[in-house]
């Protein structure tokens, strides 16, 4: 039955289901496009929609802000992992780290650089649970991962973290849920997520990203979950963020100590270190001479930065063309906090680490950093000795073994030691010294300038081309950007040695300066023409130099930034270009001991005006007719070439409007400008010119006429183009020009890495160095270098419990800075004065002013009353932003002056007890005055009698019981207290204490209050008052009219009939009254019984009651302790992880 | 508790105003001594003890010492503060000296300038009110300061005893507008203004008619107005100048003027001033000679984006400026020629990176 082949299906030709598909089939025939599909049906939804769109596109647009961050070469996007301890941080991050370079770590501490992509480098950093940290590290974070146990929930570190990013800039944040496995019913942890995520929403925005990771497998996250994660991170875009985008700050992820030991020997540790940090540089270009601030350090004075080669470089242009980042790109891994690759960077030394068995010889096994390092001390030819042989170092000055070396062993000595730096360096400086010997007079000269490269004296000496690579930027750049003194071949050298190999360059680079080095380096290299061995292209320079002395002057360029910024001539020198050579006999001169002092009689003929004086001589040129017409050209009317012309037509004939050409040609012609300089009279440019402002023109007009609109730009485009093209300008401007030029121009910019070498840092951040702790290294501006009384909008958390007082100290967290200030809170009064308050106001705003460092007005800030870890509660006690910042403030409080009358007359009254002397009195003539009952008066004038009483005048007669006062105002000054928030100073770096209140201190030292007798509250007494009764004279009750008089009435005095009669009852009534009488007592019986009944019942139910209440309490006594079950679990974990056992323990739980 | 700035030393009398300035707009205290040490009048002049005077008025908490001798002061800078101040110039020196810093500082202030300044208004030292009002202050368009920026000429004074007041009024901005500013133009306009105080009211059009008749050549948009002061407002002392102006098709400005000499007839003054222009005019740049400081300061205070400016070869002031700018703010300039092709140019391109400063002063809200 199973092999015989099933019958097939024949459709069925007639009959009912036939008709029905037939009918059907007409139906479904329609085809394209229905129009009447989309079409709104009715008007009013039309428009609805048609709101909403244009709604929805105004959601898109935000308000343009300039990023500084360069496009091609950015520095790593930090990614800070948040969250309390015990909820999988470490894991998370060695995670993530084996997701990008398949390596495992064993100890992830401090910043850990990884490539992420080809565009896209990423810098993780692990946040401790310390205050202080989670502010350095919001302040820098530009992708939060805030991670949040899924078993527990939320913790109050979590809430405080979100409201420091808050105030300092929000960057990307995405919540991670960990120990999701935990919860076992499906139910229950369907019911925790929701609940979480909606939390998480409300706290972030609606729909913030929330990844769930579960279990732990390995030791490490889910490898699918981790790599969803890294997906996430790697397409975030990130919108800059205000303060970022305006200062330039370091994450330093190296810091050693450059002290020399002797000194901290000598100091037994204690002196000021010299300290390095490496890093990237992000936010702004980093410029030298501004100061930095190190939050937990202090404000300290960049010594000099230089720029190193990137440890961990982004994917180069081969590699770009491959899609995918390659595997051996993957590897790349910057963490020199940490133990990877081998090398630890320990703050004074450096371990390798070499695991399990090394071999010398397999070369295709990837070795790391330091067994390299550890492979090359092995490779040594020679020993120190050797070199110390060979060296030409001479002890003493008069040592016999003087350095008679001949040249060909100096060059030997360079080729031996090119692999390493200090060697090469010093056999340079010697080599060049020998040869100056040789030389002749200016041998200084010589000297400086040899000094820089290594790879043009060993060029000198055997004919080699020099085509070795450069090993790193970091080890051929000087230790400092400085100017040479007048070194005039530096840029030329520079060229040379990026190159990597010779080139004669002939542009004016090198031919430029007037200085007298010109004729010092001419020299110099004539001598060089007449050693044998000179190279090819030093012949050439010397003919150079001589084909330029010959030339005429006037066509020669002077290098201008050179003459200004790195010669000492005087301006004046500068500019005249004629006494040059009496000025370089001057300068010979200068060697000479004794020199004839030059007055300065020029000086006073110098007036410090902008106006130069007229030059009769100069003006005199102007009488010429020739002269006069010679300038035509350069009015709009003149006749100078045919686009000259054109030009001015053009611009004559729109007055108003040449503001807007003259952005169009900034617009068009910033690249072509130099080709249309009308200056060359030959016909090729003119025509170029004139094609090129035709083909402009051409192409405005087209614009204009294929669409109108399209031209016009809203201003929000209008804005980002405008923006974009300033961006342009800034990267192209300096495009050409060599490094440390550029660099002094402009900066260090963002995605350099560089070492910053900082003087006078404190030696307790070198003792107390811990890589958990982040370093932030951040620019200050020339403003916030400054202190000043700094007004700030306030408002105290809602979340924290205490008001705050005034007065009190408190911490703030503003810029860069963490520091303690006793602000004094305020409120304006009507516009008319700053009305001190005691505390801060419940749900509103008010002004502090504080004495501190300046920051710039609109910068935000937290505050917090203690930073201790163990402070109960919500730490965030207040958040602001920046007002004003000035050098006085105005804030006063109200004083209340009180006097007596002791004399008063009708509307006069004299008041003492209110001030002490005439003196003051005289300060308050014609202040007002109040009594207590409301009639104002005025000071008049001091009296002589009792010291510091005065007349004054009402506008009623006051009473002699009345109390007057008069209402004054008293300012304020804030105190100059600011205390830097110095934790990463501190072995115990969570523990920071700064001044503390008064009544701590007390409790602390176990003092009582001091308790002043005047101020007790005691029981007020008010002794009743008496008042007279009112007489009013008999005489003149009698003139009085009767409504006016006084209707007194003399009380009876006998009894009235009502009080004297006397009651005798029938006998009737006496027994109804009996009766009566009897039946009362019967009722009270009655209720007396009920009572009695009704309480015993009570007493029943009060017992059942109490029954109750006792197993309700029972319950409650389980809550508890379940509660407290799983508070001892968290610490138990808490404590396991701090012990190290991580999350072995806790799968078991 | 005392935060000791970073100090900037100089030595000598010269360039005082521009180190002031500097000093007050970096925040970093400045030391200067030797002041003419070497004189027979050794120490400061009554103008620079009045300028200091000036600058502590439109600051708070400026503090500033000077030595016994008077040859050494130590600036330590406030803010600038603003608001209504009035300040009575002596006679050594025109109300110019002391407007230009000022015209430097104001717009970085808390509040609004409102500076009433009397002396002299015109001399041949230093920069006429008239031009300041007419040239320098348009120089400050490019840089986002136009709105309510306004010198009124109350009165006129010629020296030497002078008599004219002046009122400057400044608006205060949030930060400079970069600068970029590579096309001088051509010459479309020449404006100018001959005043005559306490003389013959012909004289200011004499100076017209002689100014006219060499100017006439070039271009047919030349207005030359006749502003004569009388009674009150002419000031104390008889007196008379022409100030000439001419703007490019790029609002780039050139001026000049000239000052009434003893002895010496009208018309060779319009001449003299005339001449001066069209020397000026030929050095060409897109920024005078006598605020090229200016403008660099403000390329300077610009955000952090690259200004451009091309202008002719810097005055030893310049000079000197540049390198007192490195000193205080670490701004350096990127000084070359703006036509590497043609050498008979003498015109240079200075470009910076603005350092973004931004008016801490300002009052939020």
């Amino acid at each position: 039955m199973d092999d015989r082949p099933h019958k097939a299906h024949r459709p069925a030709t007639s009959g009912g289901k036939v008709d029905k598909k037939e009918k059907g089939k007409g139906k479904e025939k329609q085809h394209g496009f229905n129009e009447k599909a989309f079409a709104p049906k009715s008007g009013r939804r039309a428009d609805r929609q048609g709101r909403r769109n244009v709604e929805r596109d105004q959601t898109r647009l935000h308000v343009p802000l300039v990023n500084r961050t360069p496009d091609d070469q950015p520095p790593p996007v930090i990614v800070a992992i948040v969250g309390p301890p015990g909820v999988g941080k470490t894991t998370l991050l060695k995670s993530l780290v084996r997701r990008y370079t398949k390596q495992t770590l064993t100890e992830a501490k401090g910043p850990i650089t990884v490539v992420s992509g080809k565009k896209r480098r990423l810098t993780f950093v692990e946040c401790n649970n310390d205050l202080n940290s989670m502010i350095d590290i919001g302040k820098i974070a530009d992708l939060v991962l805030l991670m949040i146990d899924g078993s527990f929930g939320f913790e109050m570190e979590t809430f405080e973290f979100l409201n420091i990013l808050q105030s300092h800039g929000f960057p990307k944040v995405i919540g991670i849920l960990t120990h999701l496995d935990l919860i076992k019913k499906a139910a229950t942890l369907r019911d925790s997520k929701k609940a979480l995520k909606k939390r998480f929403w409300t706290e972030i925005y609606q729909g913030a990203k929330l990844f769930y990771l579960s279990g732990v497998l390995n030791g490490r996250y889910p490898d699918t979950e981790i790599m969803n994660l890294s997906r996430f991170i790697s397409v975030m875009k990130f919108r800059p963020l205000i303060f970022r985008n305006a200062h330039s700050y370091v994450l330093a992820d190296r810091l050693e100590d450059l002290t020399p030991r002797e000194l901290i020997r000598t100091s037994k540790g204690k002196c000021d270190r010299t300290v390095t940090v490496y890093g990237y540089v992000r936010g702004t270009n980093l410029r030298l001479g501004t100061k930095v601030h190190i939050p937990g350090v202090g404000d300290l004075e960049m010594k000099g930065v230089t720029l190193l080669g990137d440890p961990c470089p982004m994917p180069d242009a081969d590699s770009e063309k491959r899609r995918k980042l390659s595997e051996k790109k993957k590897l790349l891994i910057h963490a020199p906090m940490s133990d990877v690759g081998g090398v630890m960077y320990d703050k004074d030394a450096v371990w390798v680490n070499v695991p399990g068995n090394f071999t010398r010889g397999n070369e295709d096994v990837v070795q790391g950093e330091g067994e390299q390092m550890v492979m090359d001390l092995q490779d040594v030819g020679s020993t120190l000795e050797d070199a110390v042989a060979k060296s030409q170092i001479r002890l003493f000055g008069d040592s016999s073994k003087s350095l008679t070396v001949d040249p060909s062993s100096s060059a030997d000595v360079e080729i031996e030691s090119d692999d390493d730096e200090d060697d090469n360096d010093e056999g340079d400086e010697d080599d060049s010294g020998i040869e100056s010997g040789a030389d002749n007079d200016n041998n200084d000269e010589v000297d400086e300038e040899d000094r820089p490269p290594g790879p043009r004296s060993t060029g000198r000496s055997n004919r080699r081309d020099i085509t070795r690579s450069i090993p790193s930027s970091s080890k051929t750049q000087r230790a400092e950007v400085e100017y040479a003194e007048s070194d005039s071949e530096l840029g030329d050298d520079d060229a040379l040695e990026q190159g990597g190999r010779m080139r004669l360059n002939d542009d004016d680079a090198d031919h430029d300066i007037p200085s007298d080095d010109d004729e010092g380096e001419a020299g110099d290299e004539m001598s060089d023409e007449e050693d044998e061995s000179a190279p090819r292209w030093k012949k050439n320079l010397a003919e150079r130099a001589q084909a330029n002395l010959s030339s005429s002057r006037k066509l020669r360029r002077k290098d201008w930034t050179k003459l200004i910024y790195s010669t000492s001539l005087s301006p004046e020198e500068i500019l005249r270009d004629k006494p040059r050579e009496e000025s370089l006999g001057d300068e010979m001169d200068e060697d000479d001991f004794f020199q004839i002092k030059k007055g300065e009689a020029g000086d006073e003929e110098i007036l410090d005006s902008s106006k130069d004086p007229l030059d009769a001589e100069e003006l005199k040129r102007w009488e010429d007719e020739d002269m006069l017409e010679s300038i035509r050209h350069l009015f709009i009317t003149g006749e100078a070439g045919a686009e000259a012309e054109g030009e001015g037509e053009e611009n004559n004939g729109d007055d108003e409007e040449f503001g807007d050409i003259g952005e169009d040609l900034e617009g068009d012609d910033e690249i072509e400008s130099p080709k249309q300089a009308p200056k060359s009279d030959s016909e090729t440019s003119r025509a170029a010119a004139l094609a090129a402002k035709k083909e402009a023109l051409k192409r405005k007009f087209d614009e204009q006429y294929d669409d109108p609109e399209a031209s016009k730009l809203d201003f929000y485009e209008e804005k980002k183009d405008e923006m974009a093209r300033q961006l342009a300008l800034n990267r192209s401007e300096f495009e050409g020009i060599d490094a440390e030029s550029r660099t002094l121009v402009e900066g260090f910019r963002p995605g350099h890495y560089v070492r910053i070498e900082l003087a006078d840092v404190p030696c307790e951040l070198i003792e107390n160095f811990d890589p958990t702790y982040p370093i932030v290294v951040g620019g200050l501006l020339p403003a916030e270098e400054r202190f000043g009384y700094i007004q700030v909008r306030i408002k105290r958390h809602r979340w924290f419990t205490k008001t705050l007082k005034n007065n009190d100290p408190l911490i703030l967290s503003l810029g860069w800075r963490r520091f303690q200030t006793v602000p004094i809170y305020s409120l304006d009064d009507h516009s008319i004065r700053m009305r001190m308050l005691k505390y801060t106001p419940e749900h509103m705003h008010c002004y502090a002013t504080f004495y501190g460092p300046v920051s710039l007005p609109n910068t935000g800030f937290c505050a917090f009353n203690s930073l201790l870890g163990e402070s109960p509660g919500f730490r965030v006690s207040a958040t602001g932003v920046v007002l004003d910042i000035d050098r006085s403030v105005k804030i006063v409080k109200k004083i209340k002056l009180t006097g007596v009358p002791y004399k008063i007359f009708k509307n006069t009254a004299f008041i003492k007890d209110m001030f002490s002397s005439a003196l003051e009195v005289a300060k308050f003539e014609g202040a007002n005055i109040r009594t207590v009952s409301g009639i104002r008066g005025q000071v008049k004038k001091a009296m002589p009698k009792p010291d510091g009483a005065f007349r004054a005048t009402f506008e009623d007669k006051i009473l002699k019981s009345d109390i007057v006062f008069l209402r004054a105002w008293y300012s304020v000054q804030p105190r100059k207290f600011y205390n830097p928030v110095t934790s990463l100073l501190l072995s115990d770096k969570e523990h920071w204490t700064g001044m503390r209140l008064t009544g701590q201190v007390r409790r602390e030292q176990g003092l009582k209050t001091p308790l002043n007798v005047n101020s007790t509250y005691k029981p007020i007494e008010r002794p009743p008052r008496r008042f007279n009764p009112l007489i009013v004279p008999k005489k003149l009750q009698a003139s009085l009219p009767y409504a006016s008089k006084p209707k007194l009435m003399v009380p009876q005095r006998n009894q009235t009939y009502m009080q004297k009669r006397a009651v005798v009852m029938e006998p009737d009534e006496k027994k109804a009254v009996a009766l009566l009488q009897q039946i009362r007592a019967l009722r009270k019986d009655q209720v007396a019984r009920r009572k009695e009944k009704k309480e015993e019942k009570n007493a029943v139910r009060q017992k059942k009651l109490q029954k109750e209440e006792a197993l309700k309490s029972e319950k409650e006594k389980e809550k508890r302790k379940d509660y407290m079950r799983v508070a001892g679990q968290k610490s138990k974990r808490e404590a396991d992880i701090e012990e190290g056992r991580g999350r072995s323990k806790r799968r078991k739980t | 508790m005392v935060h000791v700035g970073s100090l900037v030393q100089f030595s000598g009398h010269q360039h005082l105003r521009q180190r002031l300035v500097l000093s007050i707009l970096s925040g970093k205290h400045v030391r200067i001594d030797k002041i003419r040490s070497e004189d027979k009048n050794p120490g400061l002049r009554d103008f620079e003890i009045s300028l200091l005077r000036l600058l502590e008025k439109v600051t708070n908490g400026t503090i500033i010492e000077i030595s016994v001798t008077g040859t050494a002061i130590l600036l330590k800078p406030g803010i600038i503060s603003g608001g209504t101040v009035t300040h009575e110039c002596p006679l050594s020196r025109a109300i110019g000296y002391y407007l230009e810093p000022i015209i430097m500082l104001a717009p970085f202030s808390k509040r609004p300038l409102q500076l009433t300044l009397k002396g002299i208004t015109t001399d041949e030292n230093d920069l006429s009110v008239d031009l300041l009002r007419t040239v320098t202050l348009p120089y400050l368009q490019p840089f986002g300061i136009s709105d309510g920026l306004e010198l009124r000429i109350k009165k006129r004074g010629a020296p030497p005893a002078g008599g004219g007041e002046v009122q400057f009024l400044c608006p205060i901005i949030k930060q400079v507008k970069t600068l970029n500013f590579v096309e001088p133009g051509k010459i479309k306009r020449i404006r100018g203004i001959a005043h005559a105080v306490r003389v013959n009211p012909q004289f200011s059009n004499r100076m017209i008619e002689a100014s006219r008749s060499v100017l006439n050549r070039y271009i047919p948009d030349i207005y030359l107005y006749s502003d004569v002061y009388k009674g009150d407002e002419s000031g104390k002392s008889p007196g008379y100048a022409l100030s000439l102006l001419a703007e490019s098709s790029t609002a780039a400005i050139h001026c000049a003027e000239a000052v009434s000499k003893a002895g010496v007839a009208p018309e060779d003054i319009g001449l003299e001033a005339t001449r001066a222009l069209i020397a000026e005019v030929n050095k060409g740049g897109c920024v005078d000679r006598k605020h090229q400081i200016l403008v660099l300061l403000m390329m300077v205070l610009g955000s952090e984006d690259v200004g451009r400016c091309r202008m002719g070869e810097p005055t030893p002031r310049t000079i000197q400026f540049l390198r007192d700018v490195k000193n205080f703010f670490g701004t350096s300039f990127k000084v070359v020629a703006a036509d590497p092709s043609d050498l008979e140019c003498s015109h240079l391109l200075y470009s910076c990176y603005g350092t973004g400063y931004v008016n801490a002063n300002r009052t939020l809200a």
